[in-house]
Formats: structure tokens, C-alpha cells, sequence
């Protein structure tokens, strides 16, 4: 019997041999044994801040928790409490709503929540408040040892699960990880599972049922992995990643009961799926042994669908020629339905009828439109009146016996509007609808039918009861001749359960799994029936937990401490995965296959060769998949890509809702769409050239702004409007009479114009007629060159509908670029003014923006969380955030108002002098020098509602000088701390800090590690960071060197 | 090791956990809930309601003016009389409230608005990533939990079986309705129906539970947790099931019969035959205490509509009617009266069956909420600008609202309420704290105006 089916089993070590004896003996001592006990990796952080040892229970507060049977706290531990926190949180006093004099009278719920949240601020040394007299480390390490033995006693600290989410990565001590002092300690990796992420869901689905999708990229369609859609197959998708900027994948999520449910169902949709259409779709290429279980089922069914199939095209024609004369006397009385009458109007109400288009869509959705159609097409009925020829349908329907209701439903259609249906027949001549001919089946068939029907026609029959009799005996016989035939063979079923294995697992079974899935197939055959239980076999493999998690075990002989490498099967995913949402591609496997994946240098290799591979495609965002915008994939590995998308956060500025009135511009939608798309693309490019990655992501001035990349094609897109504008602006364009465009025919035939045809002169669609629609493109055209523009940019020449040229032309308004007025650059990347790296690119500014406003805290968090490795407490619960409104004064001065108090200032001094920089930028992150105060009693000037494409919709209000000063401090370099200007001061300064380069490297760490990094971990960063510097600033160094570092290749056995 | 109840909590409030709803295996044992629990039914009815259609005939000159010019108004039910198409409520006015100038725009609108007047956000047609947050039925449910969580229903379209709803149990996700009678019945009463499908799923949850149980002999610490919290989640999944089995007994006193024409589909059942059926099924599935919260689209805009009043013979679209366009020499105006009038049909029918039924010292009616409303605005192009709804509640109701015609104050003024404001409203009076529910309207923001929150004066 198999303990593990494709996940590795554990070897034991001994039971200390953990993080504990990595470290330094001096903190080996000290570590807090409960900790330790429950999550050793925990541990390891702790010792990050705090002495070590500092919260582990004391043997005195371990007897006085436990022996009380309340709790109580010791006396050493009420003096220190009395020393340092009752004076603000007794009796008299309780600021922020807390009283700690009490603990011990508390409810335990109420005790317990109270605790958690001192051992956060105790252990986070957020109290006291610095200000305040602080307790020494012996002292901290006491309280903490109190409150984390109660905490434990009921199992309720919640510190340890918030110590492993990303945000709190930050809490391991930076200098100590990069100092050097801990490189010795040997990195690794617990042993674990990794539950597969929403993008790992959508590829295994998509490479388990060989779905193939397509895109667009620069005008051409190409094929691409990755997206959620699945043609005729809708999932839930129950992996959802936390919607936040940063590392959004950790290792640390439990499949749950949510999870499980909806797999249940995803898994009987596939099930369904599979057996309903891929098998059928790709005969013997897909699932073979599916088919060979149903053969014989499938052949009856598509016997009976065939005969079906003939009888309810042909009947009356067979049964009027099988039975010549008898015929008309066994069918059933005619009766017509009624129809209800029309009434005459009443007085002055007026009646408009619903056009043809309607009712075809009425007749097709009753099953109508097959028997007109063929009727109006065939030459035996061309004569006959609007009367006769609906008797004839009326006929033909009451004698197949359709329902009464579909036959007056159709009938009053063909009272109403039988003119057109002839008129529609007429006009498509054949080309959609085509005459149905007799087709027999074969002689056999034919014999067949004809027995069953002259068996069961009985007098006043309908043809579908006759044919309904005929398939229920054909059906029983099928049956019969299935029961006969026995179960599924024993090979047909392991070659079943053989290639349902391979296909969703990826691996083969091993010999007792086999049995026992064979053992499962048969009873499930017994129950079921072969096609049900083929779709339960799928769902049981679907329903594995092996399905759902990632698995990364160490395999062989544990080293002197304790670490054994990855399985090569295992690392040949965990590679996969780091760089890829794709299962191992076919060399990676052989690789692990043939023993080649064993060493540090075959590690290299493979993700090398991966990280250079460009014969793939990825689709980029699924959320602009869903928009339908083209050009959304790239062809390096995604999840590099992925990484400072996600570290940036700007893809959220999609989600962001905004006005369009006061972007100034309609399709909004679009333009965001395309500003995403082009900030991927300069990702793209910089991560292409790989050179001082990080200082280029944040100091570049290298933008894309409506371009798709293709120099050429753009140039060639300009230089076409630059030759209409110079062939008609000394023209009077503007009083053109319509044939005055005919002496320009050549060129107009030529360049194309937007539904400017000189040859169709009298056309028009629902912007205007041929002349107006040239009138209308040539304004546009003269806004943008008639400025002493040298490139023009090449959106459409008006605004209309169907495809645009490329869509999301109001992009420039992101930039300050005015529409009647844009000297487009066609050779891109290319400078815009004001702007400079990623954190002044309008995509960052949105996503880190209010729907009508900046948000200077959350902008001022980023760049201290992500940039300068910093660490911000949670906004206390007491604190009701809210910014006051006043109409005179700009929002930094309102901002000023709320939290540069005391209270607030502890926490927002390390954000708001920061995001002040970027008040240079509004929430739509356009560059400004004033603040609109958009208020109504600030109105100016009222813009109307809804603009051209080269007007601006923006009302005009009052404004305020924007102040974008700030301050920097953190990089621990005081020649680049200090007041900073504005937002590209403070850029060029941060990308000069080795403290950022080292924080992106921190967040790379876990992105590709799936966790938080312990000081074991400090010889993985140092040498990424090494790599980094010495490959020219190279982001793919940094991947290789923490793809080949201990911390990724070794795993340790984690303890209970 | 998650303990059952937890299983059930992380089921139920987990992200894909409700979007099985049709399905037999989303039935939860959540039997946590004490007393007595309110009921929520969200009818959706498609090509909006015109703020007209909804106002008194028999209003006062001073209160006609303030309708017409979309002014702030209250006034008593019971001293005037509804319009022709609501008459079906004559009876029942104590319990109604007819609520106009709730805004909607952050929802989509125009034709279709999908998932999103029901969450309160862009639907970007009707994409799954656009799927902002977890609709408000959903978030209902959460706070009175049932066997079945939440049932959505449809006729949208004029499609048969288990289809793709419109609620999101989650953001980026979508539910699975039933959209027809039969198929709602057979679904909902399985376990009468046809236990042997529930116990091939038990068969099946056996061997994986086995299965995964022989994983936790090799591993430790958090890996053994994770094996163990998933035997209990499969563990827990066979329990509900069983424990619907249990019930079978009392499912089969609420099993509601249907005509032969429902069967597979019910291709050829008029309209007014469907949402008879539809209805019954509904509120058998409440009586049967299966669910708390419905969803029922009653229409779309490609819902085939038979057998109306007038157009007895005629199969009449929605859409072209919203373009009055009209069938068989009946006005468009007329038809679309027809349809709503059949729309007061079911909700007059849910009315007092549940009246009827007992329930502590009242009926279950006390304890039920009907909401009918517009699922695109104002027209059958709406923009958002007005949702005219319809509600009749229960004397239990949390809400101060009953026996009223209420208009709020228009969009873009002090003191106007939004969609999101009424969803709010809904949460906090039932349990649910939360500050705002649902995007906020640019207009009010670019005005300043206050518009968050539950309105305030709805809570009793």
C-alpha cells in the first residue's frame, strides 16, 4: 500500500536537528522554545528584532499560568506593566480604549484578543511609544514570555501566522541580513506543499484539457499560454491571489473547504467536458482508452442519431413512399390552431411593428425557420399564395406533430410578416440557405427503419410519435446488446486509469495505486455505468490533493546539517514555476529524468536555458484578455515579468473607478487598458536589455505613449496622414461639395480614409455621409499638423465605430498631451517631458490613487515598504481615518491637518514626506503645478458633458501652487537622505541607494521563494545582491543566483 | 486540525465556496444559525422601470410636483391607490413599499448590467475579472446560513438546466443558477429525488478520504495540519450529505408538483406557466428551509415571453418592446404592462403562501424581504440615473420602511442615496457592520457630497 502517491516521503531526521542548530550556538540558547516548538521557522524571524530568547516562557510564568486556574499575571511581570504601560492603559486612563490593569477579570475571548495584541506591539516595540521610557531587553523578553505561554496555553497567538505573510516580511532586521554576520548559517527550505496559484489553476486546466488560445501581437494572431478561458468550459476559479501591490503567491495558504467545494464542481464540469466533447472532438488523440471503454456505446449513439437525424428530415417523404396510397388515410385529423385576433387600435395610439430582423430570430428560436425557408426555396410551392403556403407549413408542423403553442407562435409570425420572409428568401439566393435534399441512409439502415416503422405506425399517428416508438425500441436493443457485452475489460480500465494519471497528474501511477484506482473504476462501473464512471474517475484525480498543491520535498542522505536537496522531480516544478505558471517543459523533465538535476551547476543550466527560451508565448493579463486588447503577451519567462508587475502594483490601476468627465475624454476604459499595456512593455524592454534593472526601472525615461511598439508600422501609420494633410491643406477642404472628392479619387482610393470611398459617394453610416466623415477626419488631421507637428499621431481620423487603428488613443491625456495638438514621437521608447521611471509613470500614480484624489499615505507606504525595506504598523483600530474636506485648501494641506499631529505623526512621518512628492502628479497622474480644488463653489468655467475627440470635458476650478516637497530618509546613506523636491528628485536619489536594490532583492527573494527569509537566508541575498553588481545590474543574475541558492535547492524535514 | 465548524465557516465564506449553489455538493449543514431567520428574494427584472410607471396615479397636486421633479416625498400607501399593474398588492400594502431615486450608476447599465447592480461596480460587459466583490445576496447569506447557502433562479435568456448566474459569491467569481422549474426542482430536492447521486459523490469522497488519510502517516508539523484539514473538508462534504439524505423525509413535504410541460426544459410552457412553476419552486425551497436568499431573474432581454395577456398566440421579444416595437397589433406600452404585471403575479403568489405558512408567532412572511427592481435603471436604456424598486416586507422587517411611497432626493444632490447606500442599508440592519457596501458614485464625489453609509432613516 502507498503512503505517497507522487509526493516524497519525508526521511526522518532527528528530532532537534532544525533551524535551531543552524544558528549561531550564542542564539541557539536563547530561542524561544515555545516558538520554536510550534513553527520553527518562526524562529528564526523572532531573532530578527529581537535579542533572542526574549519571548519564551519563563519557568515561573509557565507555573503561575498553569497552575492558576485563572489566569494571573506574576508579580514581576504586573511591576513591569505598571512600570511601562498602566500609566496610559489602567483604570483612570485608557488611551486608544485599553486597559491592561485588569487582564486577569477579563473574559478569556476578551483576554485573549487583548494579549494577541500586546504581544504585536510589545514584540514590534510599537509600545511604549518612543517617546516614552523604554523597558530593556531582559524586561521585553519577560512580558512577552507571560503573554506568549497564555496565548499558547490556548492555543490562540496569532503572531506566528501574521509573521509569515508577505507584509511582514519587512520585520526580519535588514542590516543583519545583509551585515555578513549570519552568511554562515546554512540556508534551506522546510519541506512543504505550495498551494497552486490562480494562474497555476488556469495552465493546468488549460495543458490537462490541450487548450490552445491565440492573440494578437503587432497585428498578428499568435498562439499563447496562459488566460482563464477555456472554449465551452466555464471554471471557478477558487485560487484567487490577494488583491494588493507586492508579492501576492506565498506558500503559507491551506486548501480549505471553499477550495474543495468548488473543485467539486470544476471537477464534474471537466469530468462532463472531457467525456462530452474533447474525446469526441479528438477521436483517439486524446484519452484513447475513453473511447475504446465507449466504443460500442458511441457507435449505438451515432446509429441512433443518424436514424433520428433522417426520420425527422424525411419522415413524411419516407412514409408517404412506403405507404403510396394508404398514406393520407393513417395520418391524424388536420386541426389549425387559433390565432388571437388583432384588435383595431384605440383612438390615437400609435403601433409600431417589430421589424423582420426580429421576427427571423423569433421564427429560428421556435425551430420554424428550416421549414419556411426550404418551402419559400422549393419550386413545387413557388406559386402558391401567402394562404396556401401557410396552410402548407401549418400542415406539415400539425403532422410532425410539433407542439400546439410553436405551431401558433410560428403561424401568427407568418401572418405578420410573410411578405418579408419571401423577400429575405429571395435575397439570399442560396448563399445561407440551402435546399435540403433526400439522403438515404444505407440499404441496411433503410431496412432497419422501414421494419421499425411499419411496426409502430399506427392510424392517426404523428410522425414523432412514430419515430419516438422506433427510437425507444432501437434504444432498448442497443441496451441489450450492452449489457451483453459485459463491463469494460480490466486492461481497458488500467490503460484508463493509466492515462487519466498521466494526464492530470502528469506522472504514471505506481503499481498498488493502479490497483486500487482500478478497484475504485470497477465498482464505480457497477454503480454507474461506463460513461459516469469514466467522468468519476476524472473527478477523483481532480479532486487529489496532489492536484491542488505544488509539492517540494528534499530526497537522499540528509547533509551534517540536516538538509537534503529537492527530488529532481520536484525541482524540476519548483524551477518550472519559478519562472513559468507551466508544468516542467520536455527537456527540464529529461533533465530531472535522467539524473540531471542534481547539482547546483544543472540548476544554473536549466534556468538559464529557460530565462533565454523565447519559442513561447505568455498572455500577460488576463484582465485585459477579458478586455479583448490586443498586443498582451510577451515571450520571456512571465513570471519575471509578473514579479514587477506585482511588485509595482500598477496593474490595480485598472480597477481604479474614475470619472471620465474629469479625465477630459471618453473611453477611459480604453486608454487605461493601453497605459498598462504600455507600462508591461517598458518592463518588457528593460528587462530585455538586463542592465541596471533596477536604477532603469526607477529612473528611466524611456516611455511607450500610443505605440505598439513597431517603429515602422507607426512611421508608416503617421507618414499616411502626413501625405493627406499636405495634399489638401491648401485646399478649401472645408467647403468641399461631395463631388469635388472625386477629383481626388486616386488618392483617396489610395490612403483610405475612414468610410471615405470616392467611388460610393451617397454612402453614410450613423456619423454622417461620405463629405461630412472626410470633413470630420480632416479636422482631426489638421489639429495634429497644422501646429508645425513633424509626426502625426495615428489614431483614427474620427471617432467611430467598429475597430480603431489602435485603441485607446486618449492615452496622451494621461501624459498632458493634447489631442489637437501632439508632435507624436513614431520612434519609441522616446522621453516624455516630466517624467522619469516607473513611479512617474500615470499607471503607478492611479493604482496608488483615490477615485478623485492622490493619496499621498498609500504612495508614501509603497516607497518605505517596498523601497526602503521599512516596516509600518497597522493603522490602530481607534483611528477613523478620515481626511477633513475644506474647499480652500489643497489636499496636502488638508492631509497636514489629520495626521501631523502627535499621535498620527509616529507613523505617517515615515509615508507622507515621501508621497508628497508626488503631488507633482493628480489622481489621473498628470503632471500639474497647480491643484484643482474641484468644488462646486470653486467653479470656473463649466466644460460640457460630453466632448470630440479633440475637445476636453474638464470643468475649470479654482486652484492652489502644488507643493511636492518632501523628505527621504532611510537609505541609510546621508548623502542621499534629506529634503527632496519633487518626485523625479526623489527617484534619482533612491535608485542610487544600495538599501533599495537590496529591499527589491528582499521582495525578489520571496516571490521565488514563496516566503518570508530568515537570517539563514542572509547568504542567498548577499550573493544576489553580488550577482546583481557584478552582471552589470542584471535582474536575471539575481533570479539564476536565488534559483541555485541553498535557500531554493535544500529542504529540511519540518517538525510537528 | 480545522475543526468542522471552521470547515463549514471557510466553505462558506471562502472564495469559490457558493458558486456550486445548483450544484448537490454546495448544500451546507449549516445548522449554526438559532431562531428564526429573515429571508431575502431579489427579483430581477430586465429593461428597467420607468420612475413614472411606479408613481400614484391619485397623487396630490403638491406631491405630483415633487415626483415629477424628482423632490424628496413620503407619503402613506393606504390612503392612495397603486398603479394598474401593481393592483395585484391591493391587499397588501401594509407590507409594501414602492422606493424611488436610488441611484445606480456605478453599476453598468444600458441593457444589461450582469453582475454588477447586484455588487455595485463596472461589469466591463460580463467578465469574470471585472467581478468586483462578493453581490449582495451573497453577503445576505453569509449572515443567515442554509443548507443550499443561497439559490439563484432564471429565466435569463430563455436557456433550460444549471446555467452561469449573475450573483458572485466571491470576487471573480460567478454562480450557477437553475433556468428552469424542472430543473430547480430536481436539483434542489435531490436528496428525494435522487439519493443514488448523492451516494456515487459519497462513494467517491470515501476512497479520496481514504486515500489522503494514508498521506498523513509520512508527514509533520504544518504539512500534517494541511492533510488533516483536508480529510476533515471531504469528511465534512460526506457528512452534509448524509445529513441531507436525513432530511429527505421532511424535503418530501415541501417537493412541489409540476405540469408536464416543465419537463426537460419546458420548451413549449407559456411564460406565465413558467414563472408560475418557477415560483412554486421557490418557495418550496424556503418552506423546505434549503435557503434564506434568492436570486430570481425573472427576465432578460432574451427571454422569449409567451402566452401574455393580449399576445396570447405571439411570441414577444423584450428587447424590441423596450424599443417599442410590438407584436401581434399590441401596443408596446401594453405588452410591457403585461409582463409586469406577471412579475406581481409571483411576487403576490410568494406573498401569501407564505403568509399562510406559520412560523413562531407569525408567518414566514414576517420574517421575508421581496425586493423587485430594475437590473438596469430607469429605461430600457437606463443609465443609472433612477432604480425605481418595489419591496414588500414582512412584519418583522429590520427596516422602518413599510406601507410607503417613498421618493429619496435625486442623484448629484445633498442627501441622495445610491444603490451601494441601500445594500448598506441591507447589511447593517441585519448584522453586517460594514461602512459602505459597493463603489461610490462619481458624481456625488466630484460634488463632495456625503454618500456613504447606510440610510439611516430606514433603520428601525
Amino acid at each position: 500500500m502507498p503512503v505517497y502517491h507522487g509526493m516524497h516521503k519525508p526521511s526522518r531526521v532527528k528530532k532537534d536537528d532544525s533551524m535551531a542548530k543552524s544558528l549561531p550556538a550564542s542564539m541557539q540558547s536563547n530561542l524561544p522554545a515555545i516558538v520554536m516548538r510550534r513553527a520553527p521557522w518562526i524562529a528564526a524571524a523572532f531573532t530578527a528584532i529581537l535579542p533572542a530568547g526574549i519571548i519564551a516562557p519563563t519557568a515561573a510564568a509557565a507555573e503561575a499560568t498553569h497552575a492558576a486556574p485563572t489566569f494571573r499575571l506574576p508579580e514581576k511581570t504586573d511591576a513591569l506593566l505598571d512600570r511601562y504601560c498602566y500609566r496610559c492603559h489602567d483604570e483612570d486612563e485608557q488611551k486608544g480604549d485599553i486597559r491592561l490593569d485588569n487582564l486577569a477579570g477579563l473574559e478569556i475571548p476578551k483576554r485573549l484578543d487583548l494579549l494577541n495584541r500586546m504581544q504585536e506591539q510589545v514584540y514590534f516595540q510599537h509600545m511604549p511609544p518612543k517617546r516614552k521610557k523604554q523597558p530593556s531587553e531582559a524586561e521585553r523578553k519577560a512580558i512577552l514570555a507571560v503573554i506568549s505561554t497564555e496565548l499558547g496555553i490556548h492555543h490562540a497567538s496569532t503572531l506566528e501566522g501574521k509573521l509569515q505573510k508577505p507584509e511582514f516580511g519587512n520585520y526580519v532586521d535588514h542590516k543583519k541580513l545583509f551585515s555578513g554576520e549570519y552568511k554562515d548559517v546554512p540556508g534551506f527550505t522546510y519541506d512543504r506543499r505550495w498551494l497552486i496559484s490562480e494562474y497555476i489553476f488556469n495552465a493546468k486546466f488549460q495543458r490537462m484539457l490541450e487548450n490552445r488560445a491565440q492573440l494578437g501581437r503587432r497585428k498578428n494572431r499568435i498562439a499563447v499560454v496562459g488566460g482563464s478561458k477555456i472554449q465551452n468550459l466555464s471554471l471557478a476559479n477558487p485560487f484567487l491571489l490577494p488583491n494588493v501591490s507586492g508579492v501576492r503567491y506565498y506558500a503559507n495558504e491551506d486548501l480549505t473547504g471553499g477550495h474543495l467545494s468548488s473543485m467539486l464542481t470544476n471537477a464534474q464540469k471537466t469530468s462532463e467536458y472531457i467525456t462530452g466533447d474533447l474525446v469526441k472532438r479528438k477521436k483517439s488523440q486524446y484519452l484513447p482508452a475513453i473511447n475504446e471503454i465507449m466504443a460500442l456505446e458511441d457507435g449505438h449513439h451515432a446509429t441512433l442519431a443518424s436514424r433520428r437525424e433522417f426520420l425527422e428530415n424525411f419522415v413524411a417523404k419516407f412514409c408517404a413512399d412506403l405507404y403510396g396510397n394508404k398514406h393520407e388515410s393513417l395520418l391524424p385529423t388536420f386541426t389549425p390552431v387559433k390565432l388571437k385576433e388583432v384588435k383595431a387600435l384605440a383612438e390615437g395610439e400609435k403601433y409600431k411593428k417589430a421589424p423582420i430582423h426580429v421576427a427571423q430570430n423569433m421564427l429560428k428560436g421556435l425551430d420554424g425557420d428550416r421549414t419556411v425557408y426550404q418551402f419559400l426555396l422549393d419550386p413545387h410551392h413557388e406559386s402558391k399564395s401567402d394562404d396556401e403556403f401557410r396552410k402548407l407549413c401549418e400542415r406539415t408542423w400539425f403532422f410532425f406533430g410539433d407542439h400546439e403553442r410553436k405551431i401558433q407562435a410560428r403561424m401568427t409570425l407568418l401572418r405578420d410578416y410573410m411578405p418579408e420572409f419571401r423577400e429575405h428568401a429571395i435575397k439570399d439566393n442560396g448563399r445561407k440557405i440551402k435546399p435540403l435534399v433526400y439522403a438515404p441512409l444505407d440499404d441496411a439502415e433503410m431496412a432497419v427503419v422501414r421494419a421499425s416503422i411499419i411496426k409502430h405506425r399506427r392510424k392517426g399517428d404523428r410522425y414523432t410519435e412514430v419515430i419516438e416508438k422506433c427510437m425507444t425500441e432501437w434504444e432498448q436493443a442497443f441496451e441489450q446488446e450492452r449489457i451483453a457485452a459485459g463491463p469494460p475489460s480490466d486492461k481497458l480500465l488500467s490503460d484508463l486509469v493509466h492515462q487519466l494519471c498521466v494526464q492530470i497528474l502528469e506522472r504514471s501511477p505506481d503499481t498498488a495505486e493502479a490497483n486500487e484506482y482500478l478497484t475504485l473504476s470497477k465498482a464505480y462501473v457497477t454503480k454507474l455505468g461506463n460513461i459516469k464512471a469514466i467522468q468519476k474517475l476524472i473527478q477523483t484525480f481532480i479532486l487529489s490533493s496532489e492536484f491542488s498543491y505544488r509539492q517540494e520535498f528534499g530526497t537522499g542522505a540528509a547533509d551534517e546539517h540536516g538538509r537534503r536537496m529537492l527530488s529532481p522531480r520536484d525541482a524540476s516544478y519548483a524551477i518550472a514555476y519559478a519562472l513559468t505558471d507551466q508544468s516542467p517543459d520536455e527537456e527540464l523533465l529529461r533533465a530531472a529524468e535522467s539524473g540531471r538535476l542534481k547539482t547546483r551547476g544543472d540548476y544554473k543550466r536549466e534556468v538559464l536555458r529557460l530565462l533565454n527560451k523565447r519559442d513561447t508565448n505568455y498572455l500577460i493579463d488576463p484582465v485585459l484578455a477579458d478586455k479583448n486588447y490586443p498586443d498582451n503577451s510577451t515571450n520571456t519567462a512571465i513570471r519575471k515579468l509578473r514579479f514587477f508587475r506585482e511588485f509595482f502594483g500598477y496593474p490595480a490601476a485598472l480597477g481604479v473607478f474614475k470619472d471620465e468627465k474629469r479625465f477630459g475624454g471618453d473611453r477611459l476604459g480604453n486608454a487605461t487598458s493601453r497605459l498598462l499595456n504600455e507600462t508591461d512593455r517598458i518592463v518588457e524592454y528593460i528587462l530585455e536589455n538586463d542592465q541596471s534593472v533596477f536604477e532603469e526601472l526607477l529612473t528611466t525615461e524611456k516611455f511607450f505613449v500610443y505605440h505598439d511598439g513597431d517603429n515602422e508600422r507607426m512611421q508608416a501609420a503617421s507618414d499616411r496622414i502626413k501625405r493627406i494633410y499636405a495634399h489638401f491643406k491648401d485646399l478649401d477642404w472645408k467647403n468641399f461639395k461631395k463631388e469635388d472628392l472625386l477629383e481626388h479619387r486616386d488618392l483617396l482610393k489610395e490612403v483610405k480614409m475612414r468610410s471615405v470611398d470616392p467611388d460610393q459617394l451617397d454612402a453614410r453610416n450613423r456619423q454622417g455621409d461620405t463629405l461630412k466623415l472626410f470633413k470630420k477626419s480632416m479636422t482631426t488631421i489638421t489639429a495634429r499638423l497644422d501646429k508645425g507637428q513633424k509626426e502625426a499621431a495615428p489614431y483614427d481620423l474620427y471617432r467611430g465605430y467598429g475597430n480603431d487603428f489602435m485603441s485607446g488613443y486618449n492615452i496622451s491625456k494621461f501624459f498632458n498631451i493634447r489631442m489637437d495638438n501632439w508632435d507624436y514621437a513614431t520612434t519609441q521608447p522616446a522621453k516624455v517631458a516630466h517624467r522619469k521611471g516607473l513611479l512617474t509613470h500615470p499607471a503607478w500614480l492611479i493604482a496608488h490613487a483615490k477615485n478623485t484624489e492622490t493619496d499621498p499615505i498609500h504612495r508614501g507606504k509603497w516607497v518605505r515598504e517596498k523601497l526602503l525595506a521599512g516596516t509600518i504598523p497597522d493603522v490602530p483600530i481607534t483611528v477613523d481615518a478620515v481626511i477633513p474636506e475644506d474647499h480652500n485648501k489643497t489636499l496636502r494641506d488638508r492631509l497636514a491637518s489629520a495626521t501631523e499631529v502627535k499621535s498620527c505623526w509616529k507613523c505617517h512621518e515615515q509615508m507622507n514626506p515621501l508621497g508628497y512628492a508626488f503631488e507633482s502628479y493628480d489622481d489621473f497622474g498628470r503632471f500639474r503645478t497647480e491643484e484643482s480644488l474641484e468644488y462646486p463653489d470653486n467653479l470656473i468655467t463649466k466644460s460640457p458633458d460630453k466632448g470630440t475627440l479633440l475637445t476636453d470635458t474638464r470643468d475649470i476650478y479654482k486652484t492652489l501652487p502644488v507643493n511636492s516637497k518632501g523628505h527621504l530618509k532611510g537609505t541609510g546613506d546621508e548623502t542621499l537622505d534629506g529634503d527632496v523636491a519633487d518626485a523625479v528628485d526623489l527617484v534619482e536619489r533612491l535608485a542610487k541607494s544600495r538599501r533599495v536594490r537590496q529591499s527589491i532583492i528582499r521582495h525578489a527573494f520571496r516571490y521565488f521563494m514563496g516566503r518570508n527569509e530568515f537570517l539563514s537566508d542572509s547568504k542567498t541575498m548577499i550573493d544576489a545582491e553580488q550577482a546583481y553588481v557584478e552582471n552589470g545590474g542584471s535582474f536575471d543574475a539575481v533570479i539564476v543566483s536565488l534559483l541555485t541558492s541553498d535557500s531554493f535547492i535544500y529542504r529540511k524535514t519540518i517538525e510537528n | 486540525m480545522n475543526s468542522r465548524r471552521n470547515f463549514l465557516k471557510t466553505s462558506a465564506l471562502g472564495a469559490g465556496a457558493m458558486a456550486l449553489a445548483p450544484s448537490f455538493n454546495q448544500l451546507f449543514a449549516a445548522s449554526g444559525s438559532t431562531g428564526i431567520p429573515k429571508r431575502f428574494i431579489f427579483i430581477r427584472k430586465s429593461s428597467g422601470i420607468r420612475p413614472l410607471e411606479m408613481a400614484l396615479r391619485d397623487f396630490s397636486d403638491k406631491d405630483k410636483a415633487l415626483d415629477e421633479k424628482k423632490q424628496p416625498l413620503e407619503v402613506d400607501l393606504d390612503k392612495h391607490e397603486l398603479p394598474k399593474w401593481l393592483r395585484g398588492l391591493d391587499a397588501h400594502k401594509e407590507n409594501m413599499t414602492i422606493l424611488q431615486g436610488l441611484s445606480a450608476k456605478m453599476s453598468e447599465n444600458v441593457h444589461y448590467s450582469f453582475s454588477s447592480v447586484m455588487g455595485c461596480f463596472k461589469s466591463n460587459r460580463n467578465t469574470l475579472s471585472a467581478i468586483k466583490r462578493t453581490t449582495i445576496d451573497f453577503e445576505l447569506a453569509k449572515l443567515f446560513p442554509s443548507p443550499f447557502g443561497h439559490v439563484e433562479l432564471s429565466f435569463a435568456g430563455g436557456r433550460s438546466g444549471i446555467v452561469s448566474g449573475y450573483s458572485a459569491p466571491a470576487p471573480q467569481t460567478r454562480n450557477y443558477c437553475y433556468a428552469d422549474p424542472d430543473t430547480a426542482r430536481s436539483e434542489l430536492f435531490k436528496a428525494v429525488l435522487n439519493p443514488d447521486a448523492v451516494n456515487s459523490d459519497n462513494d467517491m469522497l470515501s476512497f479520496l478520504k481514504t486515500q489522503e488519510g494514508l498521506k498523513v502517516g509520512g508527514i509533520r508539523g504544518h504539512e500534517k495540519r494541511r492533510q488533516e484539514t483536508q480529510i476533515e473538508s471531504i469528511h465534512a462534504i460526506r457528512e452534509r450529505n448524509k445529513k441531507l439524505i436525513t432530511l429527505a423525509g421532511s424535503l418530501a413535504r415541501h417537493l412541489p408538483e409540476l405540469d408536464p410541460v416543465h419537463a426537460n426544459g419546458g420548451a413549449n410552457a407559456s411564460t406565465p406557466e413558467k414563472q408560475a412553476a418557477m415560483t412554486d419552486v421557490l418557495i418550496a425551497a424556503l418552506k423546505a428551509g434549503l435557503t434564506n436568499v434568492v436570486t430570481y431573474t425573472i427576465d432578460d432581454l432574451g427571454t422569449p415571453i409567451t402566452g401574455l395577456p393580449g399576445n396570447e398566440t405571439d411570441r414577444v421579444g423584450i428587447h424590441p418592446l423596450g424599443h417599442d416595437e410590438a407584436f401581434g397589433g399590441v401596443p408596446a406600452w401594453k405588452t410591457r404592462e403585461q409582463i409586469r404585471i406577471s412579475h406581481v403575479n409571483q411576487i403576490k403568489t410568494i406573498v401569501e403562501q407564505l403568509k399562510q405558512t406559520p412560523e413562531g408567532n407569525g408567518s414566514m412572511f414576517d420574517n421575508t424581504m421581496i425586493m423587485y427592481f430594475p437590473e438596469n435603471g430607469e429605461t430600457h436604456h437606463g443609465i443609472g440615473l433612477e432604480s425605481p424598486s418595489l419591496i414588500m416586507a414582512g412584519n418583522n422587517c429590520n427596516l422602518d420602511i413599510a406601507g410607503r411611497y417613498i421618493r429619496l432626493p435625486v442623484l448629484g444632490v445633498e442627501g441622495h442615496k445610491t444603490l451601494g447606500n441601500w445594500y448598506t442599508t441591507l447589511l447593517n440592519a441585519h448584522g453586517n457592520p460594514m461602512k459602505h457596501y459597493g463603489d461610490l458614485d462619481l458624481e456625488m464625489a466630484r460634488k463632495k457630497l456625503d454618500q456613504t453609509g447606510a440610510i439611516h432613516q430606514f433603520i428601525s
